[in-house]
């Protein structure tokens, strides 16, 4: 089977960089998956999961990312994330305090926070896309 | 002529110097070779997110709102300069280098009848600036400590200058710092950050494949894209500007370091020389004083 090129970057580091059979991302108006041969799309990302999957479909490696945009064409996938993590080490205790601190505040600053801290909650409970 | 003890405590002394500069340099090539690391790693989201950028820019007509960002004003009275300097000396010409760039750059744009502010990152810039163009300063950035806090402190500094701009305070950002060519060479570089400049190599690049590019599916769509884009682009392009510039400084502080270390072990040769040569010249003195003493008896 065919495979696609994603790389996947922080501002801090290339994260992922290998060839793969399927790629969900976040796209701001809904997830969306990328095959090889996927036709040309630009799209700005919201906090989410990014899944990664094998030429046979399974789960290499589950991402959550903040934010960001990603870029697609026939056979590359690259994802511009504003931070990383890999959802298997979000800790939920420390997510759930963080929430706990910015509930209360009111400056815009940390609304996003407390949005993207609500998406990896979100995104940790969710089994979504974990078997296809 | 110095006594033997005088040129004994000036061979020490330089001892010791000689012995803190190659700590130093030690230090500093064990830091250059971090910070390296993470200007290269922060290399390949830079370079994608200006192909992006480059793609969607030619389908960008002047506009208000954040997409100023890409078209600028439509004024150039208005100059901000940030000098992007280290907050600590001791590294050769590293930081005295920007700001007379700067200076001359300030210096320039005003004889041309603009108005200039400066915004200087890091403390040696702001302490020079401070000292000759008090009355210029806006705001500066001090201690940012980029190896260590990383991507939020090139957001302090570029959502301080957004401010400013959609405020109206400035028309075009210049920023002069350090480029890191190798371990031992830097290169001083005056970049235009606000509006963007995308005549550099990504224009290029894209001449070939512009008809490749243009059939993008955007999504939610072109306008939305770029208005998060182009703030993030730059954030982004401080924030490889600081990276290269401490990688730069750590280069620049080894290169010196190792110029003042071997510097200092020259001294220490040629004082012990002269060490050497006066005390055979104390021997020989009191050799004749006691021939020429028993001669007389």
């Amino acid at each position: 089977m065919a495979t696609i090129s994603f790389d996947l970057v922080s501002p801090e580091n290339l994260i992922f960089n290998d060839e793969v059979g399927m790629i969900i991302v976040p796209g701001k108006d809904g997830d969306f998956g990328v095959l090889p041969g996927h036709s040309k799309v630009m799209s700005s990302l919201r906090p989410g999961r990014v899944m990664v999957y094998g030429e046979d479909k399974n789960l290499l490696k589950a991402f959550f990312v903040s934010g960001g945009f990603a870029e697609v064409n026939p056979e590359k996938c690259i994802v511009l994330a504003e931070s990383v993590d890999e959802i298997n080490t979000i800790e939920k205790p420390s997510i759930e305090k963080e929430i706990e601190e910015l509930s209360g505040q009111e400056t815009d600053a940390a609304k996003e926070q407390l949005a993207i801290a609500k998406a990896k909650i979100v995104a940790l409970d969710s089994s979504f896309y974990e078997k296809i | 002529m110095p006594s033997l003890k005088d040129i004994k405590t000036q061979i020490n002394s330089v001892g010791s110097t000689k012995k803190i500069t190659s700590a130093m340099k030690m230090v500093a090539a064990s830091k250059l070779r971090r910070s390296q690391e993470k200007a290269e790693a922060a290399r390949p989201y830079s370079s994608r997110l200006e192909e992006m950028l480059a793609s969607l820019a030619s389908s960008a007509s002047s506009g208000e709102g954040i997409i100023k960002l890409l078209t600028g004003t439509g004024n150039d009275q208005n100059y901000i300069v940030l000098p992007v300097s280290a907050d600590r000396g001791l590294c050769g010409g590293f930081n005295s280098s920007i700001n007379r760039e700067t200076f001359k750059l300030v210096k320039s744009l005003k004889s041309d009848g603009k108005n200039v502010q400066i915004m200087p990152v890091g403390k040696k810039s702001r302490d020079f600036f401070n000292r000759v163009m008090k009355d210029q300063i806006t705001e500066s950035f001090v201690d940012l400590n980029i190896s260590n806090t990383g991507y939020e402190s090139a957001l302090k500094v570029s959502n301080k200058l957004q401010e400013l701009y959609f405020e109206g305070k400035f028309d075009k950002c210049i920023l002069v710092f350090n480029k890191f060519k190798s371990a031992i060479s830097q290169e001083v570089t005056q970049q235009q950050l606000i509006p963007l400049d995308i005549s550099d190599s990504s224009k290029e690049e894209n001449v070939d494949d512009s008809a490749a590019k243009a059939i993008y599916d955007y999504e939610p769509d072109e306008e939305t894209i770029l208005k998060d884009l182009l703030p993030k682009n730059v954030s982004i392009q401080i924030f490889k500007v600081l990276l290269e510039s401490d990688a730069g400084e750590h280069g620049a502080r080894m290169a010196a370091m190792d110029n003042a270390t071997r510097n200092a072990g020259e001294m220490i040769d040629s004082l012990t020389l002269k060490y050497n040569r006066t005390r055979q010249a104390f021997i020989t003195k009191e050799l004749i004083e006691i021939i020429s003493g028993a001669e007389s008896i």
